[in-house]
C-alpha cells in the first residue's frame, strides 16, 4: 500500500521542520552565550572598559539562530519543489 | 571625518621661574595632551609639586569626608560660582560647616549604635518574663551555680538525682521550656551533663535589677528618645546638603583643580633651572598654543614642534598619539558606540561616521511602524529633560535619530502600531477583488494604500505587508545587500588602514579578498536567482580567485579557515529581517487577539464592532495596550542591539581595533562646570 501525503499534512511537516529549525538553533546558541555571558559579566565588574568587546563576544553565537532561521525561512517560502504542492 | 584630528608633538621648554604662570596658562586653554615624562634620561629629573600642593589635597580630602556624611553625589549643576566667592567662602565651609556635619553625623552613629545596643538587650530580656524571678536573684552567688537557658524535655527528676538539694523555676516559651536551675556550686559539672542531655541551650542574662517586664518598658522608652534626639539630627543634615550642595561641588571643582595644577610639575622634565613639557596638540591649534604661552612667560620660554619624522620615531619606541576624533555635532552621538568598542588608534579610521549612516537605518528597519516611532520619539523627548549627563544625552540622541528612521520605514511598510490596524482605516485599503487579482498573479504584497493615491513603487509593492510571503523574499535580498555593502565599506577600510600602517601584503592578500569573495558571491547567488548563469561563472571565477590569494596571504592556507565566518557574516545579516518579522507579529498577535478574539467573544460572537459591549471593548483595549507595551520595550532593545552587533561584529572585525585600542586626547586642564569661568 501506497502512502500519499496531501498538500495539507506535507506543509504542516514542513512547518514543523522550520519550527524545529529555528527552535534547536535558538537553544544551542542560547548554551553558547550563557558561558560567555557570566563570563562577560566578571570582566566588565572589574573592568567596565570591557562593555564592548564583552558584547561583542557575547553576540557571536547569535548567528547560529540566523542560520536556522535561515533554514525556516527557505523551507516555508523559498524552496520551490514543493511551492507547487503547498500552495493552495 | 573618517579621521581623527591631526596632531603634532610639541616641547615647551622654559625658565622655572615662569612655570607658574606657564601651568596656569596650559590648565586655562586645555589644548597640550602631556606626555609624563618617566625619568629615564639622567640629565632630567621628574618635577616636583609647586605652591600650595599639600594644604590643596589636604583641604580636598576634608571635603570629600563631609561630602560623604551628606551623601552628595554629582550631579548637573543648578547655579555656578565665582572663584572668588569659593575662596572667600572655603574656609567657613571645611572649618564650620564641615565640623558641624561631621559632629552631627557622629551623634547619629552613636545613637544609632545605642539603639542597636539595648535592642540587643530586650532581645536577651523577654523569654526570662516567663520566670517568676526578679533580674538581681540571676546573680551574685558565690555557694551557688545558675543555670538559664531552654530545655526540650521535663528536667526536675534528672536534676534532683546528681544534686538533691536544688531550686528549678520553669516557664513555658514558645518552642521550648524556658528554665533557672540553682544548685550548689560543687555539682555544677554534673548538673551541666544532665542538662546537656535535655537540650539545653543557655540564655545570657543582663547584669540588672528589678523586674523584667519593667526592665524591657524602660529599654523601650530610651529607645523612643534616642530615636526622637535622631530624627532631627537627619532632617539638619538634609537641611545642610540642601543649602550647601551646589557651593560643596563648586569648592570640590576649585580644589581638584587646584592640585591638578600644584601637582602638573610631576609630569614634566626638570634641571635646576629649567623645565620641559612633551605633550601634543591638534595640529592646527600650533600658533595659538605658543603666542599664548610665549606672551604668559615674558620670553622666558621656547615652544617648538618636532619634526614629523623624529615625531615618527617616538611612536614607534612606544609613544602613543592622542586621538581626538573629529565629527560634525549630528555625528557626535555615535561617537558613544565606537568609543564603546575602543578609541580608534591614531593612524586609524574613525568608525562613527559609517555608524551614523547605517545604524539608524538598520534600526528603522528592523523596528519599521509609524506609531511605535512616534512613542519612542517622544518618551525620549521627555527623557532628554530628565537625563543630563553627556552619556545619557548621546545615548538618547543615538535612539532619537533611529526612531525617526522607524517613522520612516514605518510608511513603507505601512505599518501603524502593527498590521491590521490603523493603517487601514486612516489611510484606507485595497478593494477586496483588486487583492485577489493581486494574489493570483503571485504579486500580492499587501493591501493597504497610501490614501488616494493608490500603491506606489516599482510592482505596487508599497506599502509593504512584511507578513506576506513576497514581501519576505523581498526583505531577504534588501538584507543581504545591506550587508554586502556593510561589510564591503569595513573592507575597503580595512585595505587602507593597513596600507596606511605599511603592510602591503596585509592589505592585498587579507583584506582584498575578502572583499571580492563578498562582492562575487552576491553577484553569482543573484545570477542564480535571475537564471543569468554567466553571473554565476562570473561570480564563481571570482570567488575562486580570491581563496587563491588568501592562500597566497600572510596566513598560508590557514587563511581559507577565515572564510566560513566571512559567508556566517553575510548571512547575520537576515537578522534585520527576522528580528522585524517578530517585532510585527507580536503586533500584529496583539491586534488580532483584541479585535478579532477577545472582543467578539466576550460580546456574545458580535461579528460587527458596533455590537461589542463596553466591557469587552475595555478588556480588550487593556490587553491590546499590554502587548503593545511590551512590544515597544523589545523594539527599542532589539533594533538597538543587533544592530549593533552587526556593527561590532560584521563590520568592525573588517578593519577595526587591529593594533589594539589608542589613547584619547585629554588635554591639560579641567571643564568648568560649578565655576565661573
Amino acid at each position: 500500500m501506497a502512502v500519499v501525503a496531501d498538500a495539507g499534512s506535507l506543509y504542516g511537516l514542513l512547518a514543523v521542520g522550520a519550527g524545529l529549525a529555528t527552535g534547536l538553533a535558538g537553544i544551542g546558541a542560547g548554551m553558547g552565550e550563557q558561558g560567555i555571558g557570566a563570563a562577560v559579566v566578571g570582566v566588565v565588574a572589574e573592568e567596565p572598559g570591557f562593555l564592548g568587546k564583552g558584547l561583542f563576544l557575547m553576540l557571536l553565537p547569535e548567528t547560529l539562530i540566523i542560520f536556522g532561521l535561515a533554514v525556516s525561512l527557505i523551507l516555508m517560502f523559498a524552496w520551490t519543489p514543493f511551492a507547487g504542492i503547498v500552495t493552495p | 571625518m573618517l579621521r581623527p584630528v591631526k596632531m603634532s608633538r610639541v616641547v615647551v621648554a622654559g625658565s622655572k621661574d615662569v612655570i607658574s604662570p606657564v601651568v596656569e596658562k596650559l590648565h586655562e586653554l586645555r589644548l597640550l595632551h602631556i606626555v609624563n615624562y618617566n625619568g629615564n634620561q639622567p640629565q632630567f629629573e621628574i618635577g616636583k609639586p609647586i605652591g600650595k600642593a599639600k594644604e590643596y589635597s589636604e583641604d580636598l580630602i576634608k571635603l570629600r569626608s563631609i561630602t560623604r556624611y551628606l551623601d552628595l553625589k554629582n550631579k548637573a549643576p543648578d547655579k555656578t560660582f565665582p572663584e572668588s566667592q569659593i575662596l572667600s567662602e572655603m574656609d567657613n565651609l571645611l572649618n564650620n560647616v564641615g565640623a558641624d556635619v561631621i559632629a552631627t553625623y557622629e551623634r547619629i552613629t552613636a545613637i544609632e549604635a545605642e539603639v542597636k545596643s539595648k535592642q540587643d538587650l530586650i532581645r536577651s530580656l523577654t523569654p526570662l518574663a516567663v520566670l517568676p524571678l526578679p533580674l538581681e536573684s540571676y546573680h551574685g552567688y558565690d555557694s551557688l551555680a545558675t543555670f538559664v537557658g531552654t530545655v526540650a524535655t521535663p528536667i526536675d527528676a534528672d536534676v534532683a538525682r546528681v544534686s538533691p538539694v536544688n531550686e528549678i523555676y520553669t516557664g513555658s516559651a514558645k518552642n521550648a521550656t524556658q528554665v533557672a536551675v540553682f544548685v550548689p556550686a560543687d555539682k555544677a559539672s554534673e548538673v551541666s551533663a544532665v542538662l546537656s542531655e535535655h537540650g539545653f541551650s543557655e540564655t545570657s542574662v543582663p547584669k540588672l535589677e528589678g523586674n523584667v517586664d519593667s526592665a524591657i518598658a524602660a529599654q523601650e522608652s530610651s529607645i523612643k528618645t534616642l530615636e526622637a534626639e535622631k530624627a532631627p539630627l537627619l532632617k539638619k543634615l538634609a537641611d545642610v546638603k540642601k543649602q550647601h550642595e551646589d557651593l560643596m561641588l563648586a569648592t570640590d571643582e576649585y580644589l581638584s583643580m587646584q592640585t591638578q595644577k600644584t601637582e602638573a610639575p610631576l609630569r614634566f622634565a626638570e634641571t635646576d633651572n629649567a623645565f620641559v613639557i612633551d605633550g601634543y596638540i591638534p595640529s592646527d591649534q600650533f600658533s595659538r598654543l605658543k603666542s599664548e604661552l610665549e606672551s604668559a612667560a615674558g620670553g622666558k620660554l621656547e615652544v617648538s614642534l618636532i619634526a614629523d619624522k623624529e615625531a615618527e620615531e617616538l611612536v614607534e619606541k612606544g609613544e602613543d598619539v592622542p586621538t581626538q576624533m573629529d565629527n560634525p555635532s549630528l555625528v557626535k552621538p555615535y561617537e558613544l558606540i565606537t568609543k564603546l568598542f575602543a578609541i580608534p588608534e591614531y593612524k586609524e579610521f574613525d568608525p562613527s561616521l559609517l555608524i551614523f549612516v547605517f545604524f539608524p537605518i538598520m534600526f528603522g528597519m528592523i523596528l519599521g511602524d509609524v506609531g511605535y516611532g512616534i512613542m519612542i520619539f517622544l518618551v525620549l523627548l521627555l527623557l532628554k529633560k530628565k537625563f543630563r549627563t553627556p552619556g545619557w544625552q548621546q545615548l538618547i540622541n543615538v535612539v532619537m535619530i533611529g526612531s525617526v528612521w522607524a517613522t520612516i520605514f514605518g510608511i513603507f511598510f505601512g505599518e501603524i502600531f502593527g498590521p491590521l490596524g490603523l493603517w487601514g482605516r486612516i489611510m484606507g485599503h485595497l478593494p477586496e477583488h483588486e487583492i485577489e487579482l493581486a494574489k493570483e498573479a503571485g504579486l500580492y504584497f499587501g493591501e493597504g494604500v497610501f490614501g488616494s493615491l493608490g500603491r506606489l513603487g516599482p510592482l505596487g509593492i508599497f506599502p509593504l505587508d512584511r507578513l506576506a510571503t513576497n514581501a519576505v523574499l523581498l526583505l531577504i535580498g534588501t538584507s543581504i545587500f545591506i550587508g554586502v555593502i556593510h561589510c564591503s565599506v569595513g573592507s575597503i577600510l580595512g585595505i587602507k588602514t593597513f596600507l596606511g600602517y605599511g603592510e602591503k601584503k596585509h592589505a592585498y592578500f587579507e583584506k582584498l579578498p575578502v572583499l571580492l569573495f563578498q562582492v562575487f558571491l552576491t553577484i553569482a547567488l543573484l545570477g542564480l536567482i535571475m537564471g543569468q548563469m554567466w553571473m554565476v561563472a562570473l561570480g564563481g571565477i571570482f570567488i575562486l580567485v580570491s581563496m587563491v590569494m588568501l592562500v597566497m596571504g600572510p596566513e598560508g592556507p590557514m587563511g581559507l579557515a577565515h572564510v566560513p565566518f566571512y559567508l556566517s557574516n553575510l548571512v547575520s545579516y537576515l537578522r534585520l529581517l527576522a528580528i522585524g518579522l517578530a517585532s510585527v507579529g507580536l503586533a500584529y498577535a496583539a491586534n488580532q487577539l483584541a479585535f478579532y478574539v477577545i472582543m467578539p467573544m466576550l460580546s456574545g460572537g458580535a461579528k460587527d464592532s458596533a455590537e461589542f459591549t463596553t466591557l469587552a471593548i475595555i478588556v480588550g483595549l487593556l490587553v491590546l495596550v499590554s502587548v503593545h507595551f511590551i512590544n515597544l520595550l523589545l523594539g527599542i532593545l532589539s533594533p538597538f542591539m543587533h544592530p549593533l552587533r552587526l556593527h561590532y561584529v560584521e563590520m568592525f572585525t573588517k578593519f577595526y581595533s587591529n593594533k589594539g585600542g589608542g589613547v584619547e586626547y585629554s588635554p591639560f586642564g579641567h571643564v568648568r562646570r560649578f565655576l565661573k569661568a
